[in-house]
């Protein structure tokens, strides 16, 4: 009989930056309740059932092809998995209403990490989704955000997301994401090119991977420099921009799906890494806390990212910052730093000892266990 | 039982009648918990004071309050959420979703 349980309709684990933010999540959730049940989304090789230690980890398997249906069933099947626990169950974690609906339904405290919300990312992906349908996707969202005991954000523009949705402003607390400092001897990738800037990440519309591109096109000059793409997403899923990089005749190294492990290693060994992120809805109203920001920080590299209230706040003035969806003003802020690599080396070194002061995971689950002290006081 | 005074009714208009749970700051007429809008006014003086609530807020939390007592009641998970076919219309695999989204049948509604 579990004490919490933490449900996310995210496959987990994957290369993805979700992922990472699950695992310290859930780590700090299930060792202050000496373990605890994971309901994920499964799929690919991954077992529909796992147990370590006191950890029980169940994954959703079932194919159901309409994503509705999908969120829909791994709710009921959620529910079904709590079911037992209902008893002994004081605590639930979720990321996404898809949790949160069977969460509420068994009594026990709700903690609502918030990295994003659905009614404003979905039709980046499912354009015919009707207005109306969002509006009631949002519905769902106030409704679970406004019955959780907390709400955890990682930014404060999806702070002021939440709040407008009518989360109360005393039960929503800031965690911003982070990451693990990187040994400085960490050896270099045995693929690596000689010189080269990279992007870690996904490749949806708003992380501006094209922007990049055409960016990285101006720089052709610079017969020495490579560009990396560290994708989490297959190869498959990076046809239309592997198309655009051949257009353009950008020099560019592709690597797809590489152990989380591994990144660590690509960052620090790059001259500079990029997050060239958009200026669309997704970023400005909704908000997010870029692993990847993070991720390049902790190895002490340079970061030059778009100029937006979410980068500020994660990068401060230990990066470079430029203004989103301008090829040719990002491609003239790394020709800069390439040419000083004094200052871009001691850019890097200052985000490297800001993440160590106070922003590795460490310091982001003594911000969670704050929250848990809260929920349980109450 | 002080019935709230509040004027409803779209043709014909008549007192809320229900049971009151505050008055209002302003002209001190009994308010039900229906009726009170921000700042514990009545509908009017909160309208007077430029503080207009959407006209959906009310059936939508309306609307809420049901199916969330439906559900429980049922002991169904996802009552709630009230997605019809017309909803669905839009998730399924082949209507015009970003293709490459498919591919490996990645799940996740948001990175972080």
């Amino acid at each position: 009989m579990h004490r919490a349980a933490y449900l996310a309709f995210d496959r987990f684990p994957s290369a993805k930056g979700s992922a990472v933010h699950i695992r310290h999540m859930a780590a700090e959730l299930f060792d202050r309740y000496g373990g605890g049940l994971l309901c994920v989304l499964g799929g690919g090789e991954l077992p529909a059932y796992q147990r370590e230690g006191g950890v029980e980890i169940v994954r959703f398997t079932d194919v159901v092809p309409n994503l509705l249906d999908r969120a829909e069933a791994f709710s009921r099947w959620a529910a079904d998995r709590l079911a037992p626990h209902r008893d002994t169950l004081e605590i639930c974690h979720v990321r996404d209403p898809w949790g949160a609906l069977p969460a509420l339904s068994t009594g026990a405290r709700l903690v609502y990490e918030a990295n994003g919300l659905p009614s404003v990312e979905l039709p980046y992906h499912w354009p015919l989704a009707a207005p109306s349908t969002l509006s009631k996707i949002r519905e769902l969202e106030e409704h679970c955000l406004q019955e959780s005991d907390a709400v955890v954000v990682p930014s404060r523009v999806i702070l002021k997301a939440v709040t407008d949705r009518g989360a109360g402003p005393d039960r929503v607390h800031l965690v911003p994401n982070g990451a693990d400092p990187v040994p400085a001897d960490v050896p270099r990738p045995p693929t690596a090119p000689g010189r080269y800037v990279i992007y870690v990440g996904a490749l949806q519309p708003w992380q501006g991977v094209d922007v990049l591109l055409r960016a990285f096109a101006r720089l052709a000059d610079l017969t020495d420099l490579t560009l990396v793409v560290c994708s989490s997403v297959s190869p498959a899923r990076a046809r239309p921009l592997r198309r655009l990089a051949e257009r353009l005749g950008v020099r560019i190294q592709w690597e797809h799906q590489i152990p989380h492990a591994d990144v660590a290693a690509w960052l620090a060994h790059a001259e500079l890494s990029v997050a060239p992120l958009t200026a669309g809805p997704r970023n400005l109203d909704q908000g997010c806390s870029p692993i990847k920001v993070w991720e390049s920080m902790a190895a002490g590299t340079a970061v030059v990212a778009s100029d937006l209230p979410v980068i500020r706040e994660v990068l401060g003035d230990h990066g470079r910052l430029v203004p989103p969806d301008r090829p040719a003003e990002l491609a003239r802020a790394i020709r800069v730093l390439l040419e000083y690599p004094d200052a871009c080396r001691d850019l890097g070194e200052r985000a490297r000892r800001h993440v160590e002061d106070g922003f590795t995971w460490k310091h982001a689950r003594a911000r969670l266990a704050d929250v848990y002290d809260r929920v349980e006081a109450h | 039982m002080t019935p709230c005074a509040v004027t409803t009714g779209f043709f014909t208009l008549g007192k809320c009648g229900q049971m009151a749970v505050a008055g209002c700051p302003a002209c001190g007429r009994a308010v039900c918990a229906d009726h009170l809008a921000d700042g514990g006014l009545c509908p009017e003086c909160a309208a007077a004071r430029n503080r207009f609530g959407h006209p959906a807020a009310a059936a939508a939390a309306r609307r809420r309050t049901y199916r969330q007592r439906q559900s429980q009641y049922y002991g169904d998970t996802v009552y709630y959420s009230g997605f019809d076919d017309y909803d669905r219309a839009a998730f399924e695999p082949g209507a015009a979703a970003d293709q490459d989204y498919l591919d490996d049948g990645d799940d996740a509604l948001v990175d972080s």
